[in-house]
This record gives C-alpha cells, sequence and structure tokens, in this order.
C-alpha cells in the first residue's frame, strides 16, 4: 500500500492502430488487442473518458511520464462519473478527496519516519469532503463540519503519535550511538591491550584501572578533554603513574577547585610524591587525599612501604628537595614529608588560597 | 563463623569473592537481583548482606528498604565500583553500615566484613572525603545541631581514613583506642542516616567529580 506498484506497460511497438497503447495493454495482460480496443471504444462513448485514459496510458509509456499521466486518469474519472449522473460538484468532491489519498500514498502513507505534515492532502480531503456532503445535500449541518474533524483525526492523529514516537526513537538511538562509540574507543582498546600483555599481570591491572577510571569520569563526571578541576587533574596524574609504575593509586577527596597555575604546581608536586612512592616504597598501593577547602587545598600522598630516612638522602638527589619541596615553596605553598625506615611515607602538600 | 549473603549481579565478580573470603567468612546465599535478594535474606537471615549498589532492577537501597524491617540484624555492606556520590550516600543512607570498592583487597574485604558483623562502620578512603565534603560548610544551627555538625574529632578521624589510614594506625596517631576510633565512625555513620540536612542529598547529586 505504501508505494505505487510500477506498471510494466509499455506501448506495443508493432501492434498499433493510433500509438500502440491498446496493443501493449494486450501482450501486458495477455489478451486479445480487439478486446481491448473495444473497451476503449466503449469508455469513449462514456464522455469521452475512454479517449483520456487513452492519451494518459501514452503519457505514461513505462513510467516515463508519471504525471501527465496522473492528471489525464483524473481527467478520464471525472468524465466517466460524470457520464453517470453525478454533477460537477460532486466529482470535484471525489476528485478531491482521491487526490488527498494519492498525495498520502505518495508520500508513504503519510506517517513514515522523517514524515512532514501532509498539508496538502488533508486540505484538498477537507475541500474534498464538504462538497462532496454539500452536493449530496446532507440537510444535516452536523455533517459537513463532522466530516472535517473526521478526515483532520484520521490524518492528523497517527501522524502526530507518530511524530512523538520517532522523536523518542531517534533520540534513544542517539544515546545508543554515543554510547557505542564511546565502548569501541574505550573499552574495546582496553581489552585488546589486556589480551595483548595477558602474561604481565601489573601492566594488566594498571590498563584495567585506567579505563575503570576513564570509564567512571564519563558516567559520572564532567566529560572527556583535559581536566579543569583540581580533582579531575589529580585523577589524571594518578592514572599516568600507576601505568608507567604499575601500583594502584586509590583517590579521594573532599571539595574541588578550578585549576588554575598554582594548583597545576601542586598537581605536579603531588604527581612527583607519587611517583615516588610508586618508585622506591615497594607498596603496592598508595593513598592519595584531596582536601579544599575556603582558604586552603592541601593533598596527602601516603604509603606503607619501606620508608627512608630523610637525613640518609644525598644532597644530589634532587627528587623531594626540587620537585616536590621547591615547586611548593614556588607556588606559595609548603611541602612536608614524613617518613621513617619501615613505617612508609606521607608527603602533605598544603597551598594557602587567597579569601576570594 | 560469619554468614553472609552476596548480592551482585555479576557472576564473575560473585565467583572472585567467594574464593577469597577465607574460612572465617561462609557464603550462605547469592542473588543477582532485588527480586532475588529479598527472599533469599529474609530466609536465610544472614550476618552480613555484601550488597551492590546497582542491581538491574534497582539498588542496593531498595534491597534495604525491602528487608531492613523484618530482619534488623541482618548488617549491610554496601560495595561498588561507581563511586557516583549520590549513589554511596544513597545506599548509606538507607541503612548500610560501611561502603567499600570492588578493588578491595581480599585481607581489607575480609576484614570489613567480619567489623561490619560486629556493628561498626566501615568506611573507604573514598566515602570519607564524600562526608567530609557534605559537611563541611562548618557548623550550623537547628533543632538537631548535633546531627547536622561533625565533632573535631570525628572530623579528624575522618580525614584520616581518606589519607589512608587504617583504624589502628589512627588509634595509634591519635593516642586513642581502636574502639574509641571505631566509635567516632560509628557516630559518623549514624549523622549520616539521620541528619535531616537537605543538602546532603542535593549535595550528592550535584557532586558529580572522582
Amino acid at each position: 500500500m505504501n508505494q505505487i506498484p510500477v506498471l510494466p506497460f509499455e506501448r506495443s511497438g508493432h501492434d498499433r492502430v493510433v500509438a500502440g497503447v491498446c496493443g501493449g495493454i494486450a501482450s501486458t495482460l495477455g489478451v486479445d488487442a480487439t478486446l481491448v480496443r473495444l473497451v476503449f471504444a466503449l469508455l469513449s462513448i462514456a464522455g469521452g473518458a475512454g479517449i483520456l485514459l487513452y492519451f494518459a496510458l501514452w503519457a505514461y509509456d513505462g513510467g516515463r511520464r508519471t504525471w501527465p499521466a496522473i492528471v489525464l486518469i483524473a481527467a478520464a474519472a471525472a468524465s466517466l462519473l460524470v457520464a453517470l449522473g453525478l454533477s460537477g460538484a460532486g466529482v470535484l468532491g471525489v476528485g478531491l478527496l482521491v487526490a488527498g489519498l494519492v498525495v498520502i500514498l505518495v508520500r508513504g502513507g503519510s506517517i513514515r519516519q522523517e514524515g512532514s505534515l501532509p498539508k496538502l492532502a488533508i486540505v484538498l480531503m477537507v475541500i474534498g469532503a464538504v462538497t462532496l456532503l454539500d452536493h449530496v445535500g446532507a440537510s444535516n449541518s452536523f455533517i459537513g463540519p463532522g466530516a472535517v474533524v473526521g478526515t483532520l483525526l484520521l490524518v492528523l492523529g497517527p501522524w502526530v503519535w507518530q511524530l512523538w514516537r520517532d522523536h523518542q526513537e531517534r533520540i534513544r538511538l542517539q544515546e545508543r550511538a554515543d554510547v557505542a562509540a564511546r565502548i569501541h574507543d574505550s573499552v574495546l582498546q582496553t581489552l585488546a591491550l589486556v589480551q595483548r600483555h595477558a602474561d604481565d599481570a601489573p601492566r594488566v591491572s594498571a590498563i584495567a584501572r585506567r579505563q575503570e577510571r576513564e570509564l567512571r569520569r564519563w558516567l559520572y563526571g564532567s566529560g572527556v578533554g583535559d581536566a579543569v578541576t583540581l580533582a579531575d587533574a589529580l585523577a589524571e596524574a594518578a592514572t599516568e603513574v600507576e601505568e608507567l609504575h604499575g601500583a594502584r593509586v586509590e583517590l579521594a577527596s573532599a571539595g574541588d577547585l578550578p585549576l588554575d597555575e598554582s594548583l597545576e604546581q601542586l598537581v605536579l608536586a603531588a604527581r612527583e610524591a607519587m611517583t615516588n612512592a610508586a618508585k622506591f616504597s615497594t607498596a603496592d598501593e598508595i593513598s592519595v587525599y584531596l582536601e579544599a577547602n575556603g582558604d586552603q587545598v592541601a593533598v596527602f600522598v601516603r604509603d606503607r612501604g619501606i620508608g627512608f630516612d630523610r637525613a640518609g638522602v644525598p644532597a644530589d638527589r634532587r627528587g623531594v628537595a626540587e620537585s616536590i619541596e621547591g615547586r611548593m615553596r614556588r607556588a606559595g605553598g609548603s611541602a612536608a614529608v614524613v617518613s621513617s625506615p619501615g613505617s612508609g611515607t606521607e608527603v602533605e602538600l598544603t597551598l594557602p588560597r587567597a579569601a576570594q | 563463623m560469619i554468614r553472609v549473603v552476596l548480592v551482585d549481579d555479576h557472576e564473575l565478580f560473585r565467583a572472585g569473592v567467594r574464593g577469597e573470603l577465607g574460612s572465617r567468612i561462609e557464603i550462605v546465599g547469592e542473588a543477582g537481583s532485588v527480586t532475588e535478594a529479598t527472599p533469599l535474606i529474609r530466609e536465610l537471615d544472614p550476618d552480613v548482606v555484601l550488597l551492590d549498589v546497582h542491581l538491574p532492577d534497582g539498588g542496593g537501597e531498595a534491597v534495604i528498604a525491602a528487608v531492613a524491617q523484618e530482619r534488623p540484624g541482618v548488617k549491610f555492606l554496601a560495595l561498588s565500583v561507581s563511586d557516583a556520590a549520590e549513589d554511596v550516600i544513597g545506599v548509606i543512607r538507607a541503612g548500610a553500615r560501611g561502603y567499600v570498592t570492588k578493588t578491595i583487597s581480599s585481607e581489607e574485604l575480609r576484614d570489613a566484613v567480619a567489623r561490619v558483623a560486629e556493628g561498626d562502620a566501615v568506611f573507604s578512603p573514598r566515602l570519607a572525603g564524600f562526608v567530609l565534603d557534605a559537611f563541611r560548610d562548618g557548623a550550623r544551627v537547628g533543632d538537631d545541631a548535633e546531627l547536622e555538625n561533625l565533632t573535631a574529632r570525628e572530623r579528624e578521624v575522618l580525614q584520616l581514613i581518606a589519607r589512608g589510614y587504617k583504624y589502628k594506625e589512627i588509634a595509634a596517631r591519635l593516642h586513642l583506642s581502636v574502639k574509641t576510633v571505631e566509635a567516632h565512625v560509628s557516630s559518623v555513620l549514624r549523622k549520616l542516616q539521620l541528619s535531616s540536612r537537605a543538602e546532603l542529598t542535593r549535595w550528592a547529586h550535584e557532586r558529580r567529580l572522582i
């Protein structure tokens, strides 16, 4: 019903009297051409409908000129109705109704996806219905308006409903596509990596944790891209350390701030502290806690590893002195390292915030 | 022997937990959804329910809501990979005695189950951070000011938990007994569950980081 089947009709090249239309029909339907010509002749008596139909099929000619053919068929149908005794107004009414239906059919039933409102069809059908009813002599004045409302309901109701459903469907598909793309870029890549490094346990767990963090940030966080807040930046640093050195970083936080230059220095110092813990402490887990309140930001990096004696660190080992303490000092904050052999290490980084 | 029911929709995770809970803990039942878990817990009346925050037909909250009244002796310990504050605070406020992440080590998990079975509270560093954040904005007055605020000591304990300290380490550092540390954590849990702070819910919704 949704599309007009293309008739396989073509004019006959050899069996022709005028243009080969009757011969074509005869060979398409498998009947005698004379019979077809007889039918056309009879139809021609009925208000010239046969002649018009003949021209219509001539124009149609295997689907080459559809629209002229449709107009001609409409004219043929109209003359047939007139010949059958219907008045001009009645014919017009029927014609408009049929035209409306045709428009709907051509658009694939009017209520297909992305269907625009078949305004033309509605207008045609409403006018058609009114004209026809008016002519048929409906004395009851309800019928006219009733027909209009009925037509509108019939055409608009399904259309509105379908439009709403399409809308929901499109939203759902869009979301699914987003999720699929995301899963493909992240989880599937990670799974491939995990397979490739199946025998390297620390590596696999670092990859898995990185993926977990990313996924979690996507599901519950502010989105993707470069970190814009302190907590995000710390999470990124933690992930990098996990990947590079294979330790597990457990991150907790209370409060957060938009990232600025001095906070970036704080993140870099924290990253250095995490790196040291991962490389030297032998602990397999590092705890990082960020606390940001009105007047101060503090980051604690703690491990339960072997610890070290600060006094015993040679002066040329500049990691702690330069990358952590020096960096915090320049940013206007401070760093304290609490450690002793055997009892782990905690680095406390603090940065006062100017009251705003 | 601590009798545990494990509620999690990931079969793989349940298998992992089964293998690492050791000899003091016995898994007497397993469920993968709210619908399965509710009658099972009613029937088995376990000591502890290890409860996934996310389940296919609802959340851990729904399980607690369905059975807590009838089985007041059952303790719930929430487990999750999702650390959205909203979910964590939600399940705690529903009545869970603690919250740990699924990346927790076997030893810590055993310890947490034992602790919860005894009626103590178990806070992961992350949960401690959430609570500090939620109760951050200073003292407030009201009908129930005691419930709406953390004491200085409670703050200190929570801060150390967030920094990765174990109860024993906190006790040593603050010159307290482990029992006292546990009492502080339980007190925080009670405030978390009973506080009428409207901010708590709103905060949890707004909090979208980490």
